[in-house]
C-alpha cells in the first residue's frame, strides 16, 4: 500500500514496545548512582543485541517511564547490560527502587558510537565529569583490553566530592594496565581525601597532555565540557582531535518525537557521538 | 473520469459508509467547526470554511496509548495497541490533507511508527475543495492549492446542487458505494489565496539562524503552544506512563517546542533556554530542518495559528521579515 509516495510493509513492529529484562544485580556506585545489570529475557534477543562503546538504550520503569542511558559494559564481558543510573528525576528514582528479579524495559541500542577502531596507534585523552564518566567507562575498559593497539592512556576523573567518583571498584585495574595513568580530582575534598582539590579544566591545565599523535575523548556536565575544551584548544588540540557524547532529552530514540534536535541534527539518530568539529558546524550549539 | 453527486446522493452515501466504517465528519459544536464522529449524515456541517482542528487528531490522537502493561500471576506482558475500525474523515479540505501527507514522512520513515501505520492504512480521506480562501489562507504558497487533489483519496468539489467526485486513488474507488452518474462539464475555477514569499526560504533562515530578530520577535509570546495545538503538521510528542489498577498504559501525547521544559535534561541543562531559541526552533523545524530531511516545507498555508495566535506572531510575517532581513544584510 502506498501513502503519498511511501511504501511499506504492512505488520510493522511497533518500536515503542521494549524488550523485556529481569534486573540481575543493583549496588551503589556512588550515593547517589547505582549500577544496574540487566539481562533481556529472549534468549534469542539476548543473543542478537549487539553494541559498542558510546551507543545508548531507553530503560522503562514501568508505570514511571522511560529514559535514556549509555550502555556501559561491553559486549564481551557477557550477555548482561550494564547501565550506571543517577537518582535525579522519576524514572531514575523508580530504577533505583527496583530490586534484583524485578522486570524493566529495555528498547535499543541507539545512536553511533565512538570508532575506537580509527583511534589505533593513538594517544588518548578520556576527562569524564561526574556521572560523565558513564559513556567512558566502555571506551576505557576496550581499550585496557586492547592496550597493544592504542598509545598511551591517560584518564583524568573528576566529581564534586571523592565519594561522587563513580568507578572507584575499578580504579585499581585502570592504574595498573601498562602506559596508563588515572588523574582523579574533586571540586571539594574530604578529611581522608588526599589527591588533587582542582576544577576538571585546571587539572588538564596543571597536567598539559601533549595534542601530538593524540585524541581526546570527554564527557561531564555542559559547564565542564565547555571550559575542559577551551584548555584543550589552548594546548593545541584541533577540534577533530577532540570527541564527545551529547546528552538530550528525548521520548522515541527513533528521530521522531523532534526533542534531542540541536539544528539540523538530532542527538539520537545522528549521535550521541560527535567530534568537535562537527559540532561546531551545527546551527544550534549544545 | 469525474462523478456527479446531488445532495440527496451524498446523505445517502454518507449513510452507506456509516454502516461500514467510522465516519469522521465536521461537526458544529458551540459556534465551533470540528472534526466528530457522526452517527448520521445530517449531522455533517459541509458548509464550512475550515474546522477549528485539523483532522490529524484523528491519526495522531492528542493522546493515545502506545501499549499496556498487564501483570499477571506476576507476569509482565506488553501489548501493543491496535486500530480496531476501519474510518473515512469525510471533508478534509486540501491544506489538512497535504498535512496528513507531511506527517507521514516521519512517521511512516524507517523504522515505522506502527500505530500510525495502521490509523493511515484503515483510514480513508475524502477531500473537499475549497470554494473561498480565507484573509488567513496561503495554502497555494505551501505546496497544495484550494482544489488540489494529491492528497486525498476523493476529492469533491462544489457545485450548483450537489458535488463533483474525484476518484483519486484505489482506496477512494473502494469507497464508491454507491452509483454515480459522470459529470461531463468542466470542474470550477479554484479561488486564489495570498501568496507568501516562501522562495529560497530553507536557505534564507539558516543564514538568519544568530539573527537577534528571533528574541525581539519571542518577546511577546506568551508559550501559550497553541500554535502547535491547531497546527497540521506539528506532530512533536511527549510519552508517558499513566498507572491504571496494577497495569500501566504506556500514553504518547502532543507536545509543543515552545514549552519552557521540552528540552529540559535531567541534569538540569537546557539547550533551548531562552524564548527567543525555542520559537527560532518553532519556525526553524518548519522552514529548514524538516525540508531538508524531507524536501518539503512542514506547512500548509492554513492559517490555524494566525487566527489562533494571542499576540499575533503570523508565520506569514516571518516569512517576509527572514526575506527582507536577507536582502537588507546584502548578500
Amino acid at each position: 500500500m502506498t501513502f503519498s509516495g511511501w511504501r511499506l510493509k504492512v505488520g510493522l513492529e511497533n518500536p515503542f514496545v521494549p524488550y523485556l529484562a529481569t534486573l540481575k544485580t543493583s549496588t551503589h556506585l556512588t550515593p547517589d548512582t547505582k549500577l544496574l545489570s540487566v539481562e533481556l529475557r529472549d534468549p534469542e534477543i539476548r543473543a542478537s543485541f549487539d553494541y559498542k562503546p558510546g551507543q545508548f538504550a531507553l530503560l522503562s520503569a514501568f508505570g514511571e517511564g522511560e529514559a535514556p542511558f549509555g550502555i556501559v559494559s561491553l559486549p564481551q564481558q557477557g550477555d548482561n547490560l550494564e547501565f550506571a543510573v543517577r537518582r535525579l528525576g522519576t524514572v531514575t528514582r523508580a530504577l533505583h527502587e527496583l530490586e534484583s528479579g524485578d522486570t524493566l524495559g529495555v528498547r535499543g541500542p541507539f545512536g553511533n558510537f565512538f570508532p575506537l577502531g580509527n583511534y589505533v596507534g593513538r594517544h588518548l585523552l578520556i576527562i569524564g565529569g561526574g556521572i560523565g564518566m558513564a559513556p567512558l567507562r566502555p571506551v576505557i575498559n576496550w581499550i585496557l583490553q586492547q592496550r597493544d593497539n592504542y598509545g598511551d592512556l591517560l584518564i583524568i576523573n573528576g566529581a564534586r566530592t571523592p565519594q561522587d567518583l563513580v568507578f572507584q571498584a575499578e580504579f585499581q585495574a585502570w592504574m595498573e594496565s601498562p602506559r596508563t595513568k588515572l588523574e582523579l580530582t574533586v571540586d571539594r575534598g574530604d578529611e581522608s581525601w588526599k589527591g588533587r582539590v582542582a576544577l576538571i579544566p585546571d587539572a588538564l591545565k596543571e597536567l598539559a597532555p601533549s595534542p601530538d599523535n593524540a585524541l581526546a575523548i570527554i564527557c561531564g556536565p555542559p559547564i565542564m565540557i565547555r571550559y575542559t575544551l577551551a584548555v584543550l584548544r589552548n594546548s593545541g588540540f584541533k577540534d577533530t582531535q577532540i570527541v564527545t557524547t551529547l546528552e538530550a532529552k528525548m521520548k522515541c530514540g527513533l528521530g521522531k518525537c523532534a526533542r534531542c534536535n540541536l539544528g539540523d541534527k538530532y542527538v539520537c539518530q545522528d549521535g550521541p557521538v560527535f567530534t568537535l568539529e562537527q559540532i561546531s558546524q551545527f546551527l544550534e550549539q549544545p | 473520469m469525474n462523478l456527479f453527486a446531488s445532495k440527496d446522493d451524498l446523505v445517502h452515501w454518507l449513510d452507506l459508509l456509516l454502516h461500514e466504517r467510522i465516519v469522521i465528519a465536521p461537526v458544529q459544536i458551540q459556534g465551533l467547526t470540528l472534526f466528530q464522529p457522526i452517527s448520521k449524515p445530517e449531522e455533517v456541517a459541509l458548509d464550512f470554511d475550515n474546522t477549528a482542528l485539523a483532522p490529524k487528531e484523528w491519526l495522531l490522537p492528542p493522546t493515545e496509548t502506545l501499549f499496556s502493561v498487564h501483570k499477571k500471576n506476576g507476569e509482565t506482558e506488553l501489548v501493543p495497541a491496535t486500530v480496531e475500525r476501519d474510518t473515512v474523515i469525510f471533508g478534509v479540505r486540501p491544506c489538512d490533507a497535504k498535512g496528513i501527507a507531511l506527517m507521514d514522512k516521519p512517521f511512516l520513515q524507517e523504522p515505522g511508527d506502527a500505530l500510525y501505520w495502521e490509523h493511515r492504512a484503515r483510514t480513508a480521506l475524502v477531500g473537499v475543495a475549497c470554494s473561498q480562501a480565507r484573509s488567513e489562507c496561503f495554502c497555494s504558497s505551501m505546496g497544495t492549492a484550494p482544489n488540489d487533489p494529491s492528497n486525498v483519496d476523493i476529492l469533491l468539489t462544489e457545485v450548483e446542487d450537489g458535488y463533483i467526485v474525484q476518484v483519486v486513488t484505489e482506496k477512494g474507488e473502494g469507497l464508491l458505494l454507491k452509483d454515480f452518474v459522470e459529470y461531463k462539464e468542466a470542474l470550477p475555477t479554484p479561488p486564489k489565496p495570498q501568496a507568501v514569499p516562501t522562495e529560497g526560504i530553507t536557505a534564507v533562515i539558516r543564514k538568519l539562524f544568530d539573527n537577534p530578530y528571533w528574541e525581539r520577535l519571542a518577546d511577546r509570546c506568551l508559550h501559550c503552544n497553541i500554535c502547535a495545538y491547531v497546527c497540521p503538521t506539528c506532530y512533536c510528542f511527549d510519552v508517558r506512563d499513566y498507572p491504571d489498577k496494577g497495569n500501566v498504559e504506556r500514553v504518547r501525547s502532543w507536545d509543543s517546542c515552545q514549552s519552557s521544559g521540552f528540552s529540559h535534561t535531567a541534569g538540569g541543562y537546557d539547550p533551548r533556554g531562552t524564548k527567543g531559541a525555542r520559537l527560532r526552533q518553532r519556525f526553524s523545524h518548519k522552514l529548514l530542518y524538516f525540508p531538508e530531511q524531507f524536501q518539503d516545507i512542514a506547512c500548509v498555508g492554513c492559517g490555524r495559528c494566525i487566527k489562533a495566535c494571542p499576540v499575533n506572531i503570523d508565520i506569514r510575517e516571518v516569512i517576509s521579515d527572514l526575506q527582507r532581513l536577507e536582502v537588507k544584510s546584502g548578500s
